[in-house]
């Protein structure tokens, strides 16, 4: 199949009287790295939700290849083992060790033998660099950590794409470079990505599109380094004054 | 107040190097004296008091009050009460003027222990000078009568244990669908889970028992009496251990509910975000955390719940069926002596203590991260 991965049309969502996307449109192509900036308050986070139906959108329709997940009779739950999320605060699972919160889905969703999924589990922590943290609980490893397991948890179901929830912006400043390293290593083996993040470099370095978000609405979309030079709406060149 | 005084004398005074004057140091050590004569104080008349009165036996019941009217009853109890009236006088003129911040809080525990000391000897001697003990030794604290019932209670006791644990599983499993059903998404699910737990929070306990057992077994002729084989019980115990388990189940549901909730929701989101239904995210993901968090509160349910099941007193009970309460009350119809009561309570306490000391420990560890959510 050649059409996108992800399309959503028209989609708004409302917080009681708080208007939080207002009408977004967006497709992302395989082998995309998509990166959505914008302050806080704009959306952002919420648009990604909305993305696997974390947050169901008000009105608006989104799409996963050809599935409709706006359609109710869509079984989330099969479509969502091929999106991957990370999110802002790990939510790894703090009663199993690293291991173990990579391998009860692989287990109970995918339906792999324990020897199976205790294999991929073990990959999937070196691919993050985390093979000697397989037994340790969250509580005993750091930020970073957490968070490359996190990342190993979602990659372990063999997505189609990976959705990161502002996966930094937790973190202590030196521990930063090691989850977006990480990151990096994943758009260069060409996976689908769709990252919102404060991380200006990591959008510049590693996106192929850009996404300017502001007030529930997408203000400006383009190729990262072009649009970080010459910003053209006035709210993009305000935003990136204040933060770079 | 031990707890007090060990985190006074646990560790040797830092700050007693830092005095300069030989005097200071001198009013320093006398704090240890003080606090040690107040918690002479407290031993004796406490302590040295019962353990002299007992020493003379206590059966018959005449031997407590000779015990309690002897000559070294009463030199100890006097010993006690001066020592008292010695460390509350040092204590409270010396605290002020102690250099060390131990020093301070040993005077300090002395007096406290001191008036303690006094207070209770006062009463032990108020009432064996004025008092009639035997009168009262007679009626509460009878040995004798209860000979040839000791039986009696630890069925009851048995029967009591029957009941709160039965009703507790019991309790749990019903609670635990109750909150399932309570926290759905959904209104029509929800309504009738909501009914159901605040009409048995909302009635009395021995309202449930009486509607239950004298409506609908009696009244309706439901009588859900057991017989099978070496199991027999009455319509009545039955009834109890039903109504103790619809009733623990609605407390035990608001207890579910709570520790699901105080749950983080991004643990629930993960869990879907990796293709888990519902079911499957509480089962694997929040369940298992809820469970370290409702433990206490379950247990502290539990306590309550041994307490409360002396209201089947309402019910007709079996003679072998009598739990704690009610095998003292007619230990008490048949000889008027409330030492019947006094036995009963030391029951309830045999049971009810340990369970209080596993909860406040079990809150400790959970508190204190030995435990964790994570472990």
């Amino acid at each position: 199949m050649t059409g996108p991965l992800i399309r959503l049309e028209g989609v708004h969502k409302w917080f009681g009287d708080l208007h939080v996307l207002k009408g977004i449109d967006l497709r992302v192509e395989p082998r995309e790295v998509v990166v959505v900036i914008g302050p806080s308050g704009s959306g952002k986070s919420t648009l990604l939700r909305c993305i696997n139906l974390l947050e169901e959108p008000t009105s608006g329709r989104v799409w996963f290849e050809d599935v409709e997940l706006t359609d109710v009779r869509t079984n989330l739950n099969e479509v969502r083992t091929h999106m991957g999320i990370v999110f802002q605060a790990y939510n790894l699972f703090p009663h199993k060790t690293a291991a173990q919160n990579i391998t009860v889905a692989l287990e109970k969703v995918l339906g792999l033998d324990h020897g199976q999924a205790l294999e991929a589990a073990r990959q999937e922590l070196e691919h993050v660099g985390l093979a000697h943290k397989a037994d340790a609980h969250p509580g005993q490893l750091s930020g970073g950590q957490q968070q490359r397991v996190a990342i190993a948890r979602a990659l372990a179901m063999r997505p189609k794409v990976m959705l990161f929830d502002e996966v930094t912006s937790a973190l202590d400043p030196e521990l930063i470079q090691e989850v977006l390293d990480v990151m990096k290593a994943l758009a260069s083996e060409g996976t689908t990505m769709v990252v919102v993040t404060h991380e200006m470099g990591f959008a510049r370095e590693v996106g192929t599109r850009l996404l300017f978000m502001d007030e529930g609405a997408i203000l400006e979309e383009g190729d990262p380094r072009e649009t970080f030079e010459h910003p053209q709406h006035p709210r993009l060149q305000q935003f990136l004054k204040r933060v770079l | 107040m031990w707890e007090g005084s060990m985190a006074v004398t646990g560790q040797p005074d830092s700050q007693l190097d830092r005095l300069e004057s030989t005097a200071e140091r001198r009013l320093a050590r006398s704090a240890a004296m003080i606090l040690g004569v107040g918690i002479a104080s407290i031993v004796l008349a406490l302590g040295g008091t019962l353990v002299s009165t007992l020493a003379n036996g206590i059966v018959p019941y005449q031997r407590l009050v000779e015990g309690l009217r002897s000559t070294p009853t009463e030199v100890i109890l006097d010993v006690g009460l001066g020592l008292g009236a010695v460390a509350i006088a040092l204590g409270f003129a010396m605290y002020r003027r102690m250099p060390t911040k131990r020093s301070r809080e040993q005077s300090i525990a002395g007096a406290v222990l001191g008036i303690q000391a006094v207070v209770v000897g006062l009463i032990i001697l108020v009432f064996r000078t004025f008092g009639d003990p035997d009168l009262f030794i007679k009626l509460f604290f009878n040995a004798g009568i209860l000979e040839g019932h000791l039986g009696a209670f630890v069925r009851g006791a048995l029967n009591t244990i029957i009941l709160a644990v039965t009703g507790e599983l019991g309790g749990i499993i019903v609670g635990l669908l109750l909150a399932m059903l309570a926290m759905s998404k959904r209104a029509v699910v929800r309504a009738p889970a909501r009914v159901y737990i605040n009409f048995f929070r909302g009635t009395p306990l021995i309202w449930q028992l009486s509607v239950f057992y004298f409506g609908f077994a009696i009244g309706l002729g439901i009588r859900p009496a057991i017989d099978v084989g070496p199991i027999q019980l009455s319509s009545a115990y039955t009834i109890a251990v039903i109504v103790f388990i619809l009733n623990t189940g609605a407390y035990a549901a608001e207890v579910f509910r709570a520790g699901i909730q105080s749950i983080e929701r991004g643990q629930l989101e993960a869990a879907r975000s990796l293709g888990m239904s519902y079911p499957q995210a509480m089962r694997y993901a929040v369940i298992p955390q809820a469970v370290r968090r409702v433990i206490p509160p379950l247990m502290n349910e539990f306590v309550i719940l041994i307490k409360d099941t002396s209201l089947v007193l309402i019910l007709g009970l079996a003679t072998g069926e009598l739990e704690l309460y009610t095998t003292a009350r007619e230990g008490y119809s048949d000889t008027f002596n409330a030492s019947f009561y006094t036995a009963a309570a030391i029951g309830y306490l045999a049971i009810t203590l340990p369970s209080i000391w596993a909860v406040n420990r079990l809150e400790r560890r959970l508190r204190s991260g030995l435990v964790g959510v994570g472990a």
